[in-house]
């Protein structure tokens, strides 16, 4: 017996376990397994590394579960709380957004209107517009900004529960 | 009427007796209480899933305490991320991706290593999740007398065989499943199983690998 049918047997050894084999297949490896007494070790090698790993028992802390649980229940009332305060400032963002958008040419043309009454130069009421017109992101940004520094005092007093 | 309708008008201790008898495949009722941030239904998915996850993480990190710290994390992230969940892949898998993607993280930050470094070992010499001096790996886990052989070949074997080992032979995920656990093609994970089984039958009969 030539060595490629010793390669072939333990490649179909080990694809039988991990992929499945075709009939054909198979039924080849089971005559080879007949007259090969090295494929058959490697095969029962096989089949003996797979039985001790899935034996194979790791303990876990008794308390790890309950102790997880607590954790989880304790982030989801945090969740609960923030969730509708995020909402209101999602919608506030939202309608201030379409608020400005509909309103920006009747501000433009009263800003504008006003520049020239009071004789400032162009740039003054137009950086004006511009600072109307991003005050709501700037508001959003602050927000967002405090949340995260607020969160991150959490998680730094939740590692210390652990 | 749909389960979640059913259940939401449902006192708690029925939810409970729901829960205990909800199969693992129930991946669609999962998903929509997962949506929900229920609380019950995490309870009993911690508890059902604490020795999987568990032994998951403890093949990843090789050390009890990362372990037990990622395991808290991974719970986290599920209440968190509960919504990206759509119920169409087994819970379990989508568990371990949640677990595998924070060690990586971690591992990320704790020194300068690409993730491709520590996801594509099949380049050359497979990588390890952990640093290969670190002390205790596997072998403080696992105990009694049968397993001396399978703790000895383990603890030699690289955490990315040990991974796919276990997600195909204990986890008995399917190749596709695995695939989107490691977030890599399924030839890849092919050839991590054939190296990995091939390592561990060596390393089992005394040979060298």
């Amino acid at each position: 017996m030539n060595d490629s049918l010793h390669q072939r047997a333990k490649q179909l050894i080990a694809q039988e376990r991990i992929e499945g084999l075709s009939a054909a297949d198979h039924q080849w490896l089971q005559q080879h397994l007949q007259d090969c007494s090295e494929c058959v070790a490697v095969s029962s090698a096989t089949t003996q590394a797979l039985r001790s790993l899935r034996a194979v028992s790791i303990p876990i802390s008794a308390n790890l579960a309950s102790r997880t649980q607590f954790r989880v229940r304790l982030r989801a009332q945090q969740l609960q709380i923030s969730e509708p305060r995020w909402r209101i400032v999602w919608l506030s963002s939202a309608a201030s957004w379409i608020f400005g958008a509909a309103t920006a040419p009747y501000v433009w043309r009263g800003l504008q209107y006003l520049g020239h009454r009071a004789g400032v130069p162009n740039i003054v009421w137009q950086m004006s517009f511009a600072l109307w017109w991003a005050l709501p992101a700037i508001a959003v940004g602050a927000i967002l900004l405090a949340e995260n520094a607020r969160r991150g005092s959490e998680s730094d007093w939740l590692t210390q529960l652990k | 009427m749909s389960t979640t309708y059913i259940l939401a008008a449902t006192p708690v201790a029925d939810r409970i007796h729901f829960f205990s008898s909800m199969t693992t495949d129930d991946a669609k009722f999962i998903a929509l209480g997962l949506r929900r941030q229920d609380p019950d239904l995490l309870d009993h998915l911690i508890q059902q899933y604490q020795y999987r996850l568990f032994r998951y993480l403890m093949y990843l990190t090789a050390n009890r305490e990362r372990a037990e710290d990622f395991f808290q994390e991974t719970w986290i992230r599920v209440l968190e991320r509960g919504h990206q969940y759509d119920g169409k892949s087994k819970f379990e898998a989508w568990l371990f991706s949640i677990a595998r993607h924070l060690v990586i993280d971690w591992q990320r930050t704790k020194k300068p290593l690409s993730l491709d470094a520590i996801t594509e070992p099949d380049d050359g010499a497979p990588k390890e999740f952990v640093n290969e001096h670190d002390p205790s790996p596997l072998q403080i886990a696992l105990t009694g007398e049968q397993q001396a052989a399978m703790q000895t070949s383990l603890s030699k074997l690289s955490a990315l065989y040990r991974e796919v080992l276990l997600l195909r032979f204990q986890e008995e995920l399917g190749l596709a499943e695995i695939a989107a656990v490691l977030d890599t093609p399924i030839s890849t994970v092919k050839s991590r199983l054939y190296r990995g089984l091939e390592d561990l039958r060596l390393l089992l009969t005394g040979e060298t690998v």
